[in-house]
């Protein structure tokens, strides 16, 4: 069932009413069809049936031209350029909407095609502006090529003083997405998108034939984390990206696969240099973590990485000015406070963007100056086992493994804004596979509909007794899926929170039909987050807050968990990281490091799936890559790593684990059931008052969580846009 | 032109030149042997010269000051003395003095290759905006 408007208006009816979704659906695997056989250009090939003469078409290796048919949108059947002739069929039919038939023989390059396509292209054209050498998409643009592979040698075109060509006005819908409505041609994926993808139902078309208009009927702006995604569907200009608008030509740039940071999720994503600057940001195929999605931040806060950045080392005066200075001034200072102080009081702190080979130098480096204070930012409650095992802490399920599951339990999160890929996979599933999504936290808006069960501890206590209505669900459910909020463990009751949550993962478990399905999920909010509790850090500076360390290494770490207060004496906290922000205006000396796009490094996501992010340009001015700033400042203070090249400390990150020697790959946790009956301290019996609420509560506040977001102008363009469309009478309210 | 001539033209070179030394040394400086009348002199120190008994295009020279050393060039010649130098007009500026408005900036030389030359600069707006500090006392 597609879970589209008219259903969803019934659900929530029924959810009004108290009717409660239960967690069931028939898991029979439907008997093993058998393949149809179909001739393509009398070449013979077996598909199952229900596939489409396109797909099958695909199968035997022939591509069939589309405007509005796209493989992870439902069939539209509009554009009619895949018109493709069937024997024995009277009229060319529509390859993307017809199932195959047996014995079907289907000519993808017959006359008949070939006129068929020259026709419906001739019409597309008509109407469409020859403004190819100013439009954005020129170079990448379907109808382009298309005209060119499949269109007709000539034109039958007439109207050269201008009469008549269709003209629409531009519709206005945030500062993200540039509309030039007149070279729209009707394909409605972005529709589409917005309707079964990102869950919102914003635009839609109004008026018929000539007078079609795609848009949101009233001006508003189009209020979704992953809205970007509509312009690299659009097939041809209509849909353009506003930042990008006018400055390069996809030939000009330089391509580089890398990996993003802006949440844990790990998109893979594809940046386009030229020049030494990053142009773009674009999605890359990975059908285990964002598909071919990326969301907003991911692709629009590339903006961030060229303002407010540091270029030059920093070291504070005797008036308490940062003052520029030189690498070998800024590496003496830090020796000179080095030299004076305890060893074991030297802390080291990661911030929410920091990669696994600063990581492991700068553990390396404050180990071998003999102290072992090392943390993350953010925090994780370390009860029983801890962060001994993998499984503690990571999505053990996989993102691609929701699609499994039957049943979601969302406690303290919003994976709209946190995790927004993750967030797209839930709802994929809860509109193809009946999954049932129960939430605990906040009543945000998720893009679909889910059942609220409050913001209170004593639900989660409930639960966890077996006494409440979602403790049978979960025991019913064949895959049940719990999802944690690293947001919700950032308070001082995180320890309940989580060994709550984790008895309830212990019984869905145990009740489970299938002994290999995991549980238990941790949706982590910041990309450095499980690489550095894989490496050993301790997460949280709490540990900071107890141990008064002298000096302090803060890499990356702008989130100000960490005060001066904190800090015992003066001598000093040094930021290594690629921003000015909280943690370079607290810091005494200052070293400018590369942000993600310009260093090759590693990143574990939150499934614990180590992935190597690309250099796309070289870091600016003075500043260079954070290993080598910690591996030259290790030689100055006496303790030399012994790594001089990145493959160097490659074999080291091996060393410590084989995650990390495997990239891509999100290995198997294990242990889980050792893990669940490691119970060192006891948690006292006794509820907490505090709610148990993510911070991300609405789309304004998804923009601007990080360094490079809080210095991106576009970010900041999103917010202003976000409080201005509050104020529109039409615009959806969000909540739901 | 005898013989005789010319060993008395050498004379005059060495006359005015004060003696073999100097003649010596005015040829190593400017690599220049002649003799002439001296028509004026500029504000600079540069002195120009002028004698018809050599041909059209030689005739009129320039001898730049023992100041500037072996570092002369012709950009060091104001633009008066130019015209005259040039065969652009006949009399020179010590003569028939030219006009002076005041809009007539004052001659510079060339001062490539100086530490006053002119550097061009960028006005495009960096591609990187470097983050500045704040001021802890403000």
């Amino acid at each position: 069932m597609l879970r589209l408007w008219p259903v969803r208006q019934l659900s929530r009816i029924q959810n009004a009413l108290g009717l409660t979704q239960t967690a069931f659906k028939s898991s029979q695997p439907a008997p093993a069809p058998d393949l149809v056989e179909v001739f393509i250009d009398d070449k013979q090939v077996f598909v199952e049936p229900g596939t489409t003469v396109l797909q099958a078409c695909a199968t035997a290796g022939v591509e069939i031209p589309r405007f509005c048919y796209h493989d992870r949108l439902s069939i539209a059947g509009n554009c009619r350029m895949c018109l493709v002739e069937v024997e024995k069929s009277a009229k060319p039919i529509a390859s993307c909407a017809m199932p195959v038939m047996k014995g079907m023989k289907v000519k993808t390059d017959s006359p008949l095609t070939r006129k068929a396509r020259e026709g419906v292209m001739e019409f597309l054209l008509v109407n469409h502006p020859l403004d190819c050498p100013i439009c954005d998409q020129g170079g990448e643009c379907d109808l382009q090529d298309q005209s060119m592979a499949f269109g007709s040698d000539r034109s039958r075109f007439t109207d050269n003083a201008f009469t008549g060509k269709r003209a629409v006005e531009d519709k206005n819908i945030g500062p993200l997405i540039k509309t030039i409505m007149t070279r729209c041609i009707h394909c409605t994926r972005c529709i589409r998108f917005a309707s079964e993808v990102a869950g919102v139902d914003d635009l839609g078309t109004s008026g018929r034939g000539t007078e079609m208009q795609v848009g949101t009927y009233v001006e508003k702006m189009f209020k979704s984390e992953l809205s970007g995604n509509v312009i690299d569907l659009c097939p041809v200009g209509a849909l353009t990206s506003k930042p990008y608008a006018f400055t390069t030509r996809p030939w000009e740039t330089r391509r580089i696969e890398s990996i993003d940071v802006m949440d844990a999720v790990g998109s893979n994503i594809v940046v386009s240099m030229r020049t030494n600057e990053v142009m773009r940001i674009l999605p890359r195929l990975n059908e285990d973590i964002n598909e071919e999605w990326i969301s907003d931040k991911t692709r629009f806060a590339y903006d961030g990485l060229k303002r407010q950045r540091l270029t030059t080392p920093f070291v504070r005066n005797s008036k308490g000015d940062l003052i520029p200075t030189d690498w070998e001034t800024a590496f003496f200072d830090i020796a000179d406070r080095v030299k004076n102080i305890v060893p074991s009081s030297i802390a080291g702190i990661a911030g929410c963007h920091t990669d696994l080979e600063t990581l492991v130098c700068l553990k390396d480096m404050v180990n071998r100056l003999g102290s072992e204070l090392l943390c993350t930012e953010e925090s994780f409650p370390m009860i029983n086992s801890g962060t001994d095992f993998r499984s503690n802490y990571v999505m053990n399920t996989t993102i691609a493994g929701i699609e499994e599951s039957d049943l979601v339990f969302l406690v303290g999160t919003n994976p709209r804004l946190e995790g927004s890929l993750v967030n797209a996979r839930i709802r994929k599933s809860w509109v193809h596979n009946e999954m049932c999504v129960f939430a605990l936290g906040a009543p945000v808006d998720l893009s679909y509909d889910y059942q609220y069960l409050g913001d209170s501890f004593s639900v989660l206590k409930d639960i966890a007794d077996g006494t409440h209505v979602l403790a049978k669900a979960l025991a019913e459910a064949e895959k049940p899926m719990i999802i944690l909020g690293s947001d919700a463990l950032q308070k001082s009751d995180s320890n309940l929170i989580l060994d709550t949550v984790r008895s309830i993962a212990k019984n869905a478990k145990k009740a489970s039909k299938h002994p290999d399905w995991k549980v238990f999920n941790v949706l982590h909010r910041n990309a450095s987050q499980v690489g550095a509790l894989d490496m050993g850090y301790q997460p949280g500076v709490d540990i900071l807050k107890c141990n008064k360390p002298n000096l302090v290494f803060l890499v990356g770490a702008d989130a100000g968990k960490l005060t001066e207060d904190d800090i015992l004496g003066n001598s000093g906290v040094i930021y290594i990281g690629s921003h000015g922000d909280a943690g370079a205006q607290m810091a005494d000396v200052v070293l400018p490091g590369a942000a993600y796009t310009e260093k090759d490094a590693m990143y574990v996501n939150t499934e614990g799936r180590a992935q190597i992010g690309r250099q796309a340009v070289s870091p600016p001015g003075m500043a260079r890559h954070d290993w080598k700033i910690i591996r030259a400042l290790s030689e100055i203070l006496g303790v030399t790593l012994p790594y001089d090249k990145l493959s160097d400390v490659r074999s080291r990150l091996a060393e410590i684990s084989p995650t990390f020697d495997r990239p891509g790959r999100a290995e198997e946790t294990g242990f889980e059931d050792i893990s669940d009956n490691v119970v060192i301290d006891k948690m006292a019996v006794k509820g907490t008052e505090a709610p148990v609420a993510p911070v991300l509560l609405k789309l304004r506040d998804f923009y601007m969580t990080d360094p490079i977001s809080r210095a991106s102008p576009t970010m900041a363009k999103c917010v202003q846009a976000y409080d201005e469309s509050e104020k529109n009478p039409y615009s959806r309210p969000e909540a739901s | 032109m005898s013989l005789l001539q010319k060993f008395a033209n050498i004379g005059k070179v060495i006359k005015q030149n004060n003696g073999i030394v100097g003649t010596y040394l005015k040829l190593f400086r400017i690599d220049a042997f002649k003799w002439g009348d001296l028509v004026g002199e500029d504000k600079y120190g540069n002195k120009y010269y002028q004698n018809n008994y050599y041909f059209y295009g030689r005739n009129r020279w320039v001898e730049f000051p023992l100041s500037v050393g072996h570092d002369y060039d012709a950009s060091q010649i104001p633009a008066e003395w130019h015209r005259w130098l040039q065969y652009i007009c006949d009399e020179p500026p010590s003569q028939l003095p030219l006009p002076k408005r005041k809009w007539m900036a004052d001659h510079v030389e060339n001062l490539s290759g100086t530490d006053r030359c002119y550097v061009p600069y960028s006005t495009t707006r960096p591609k990187i905006e470097a983050w500045v500090p704040p001021k802890r006392n403000s």
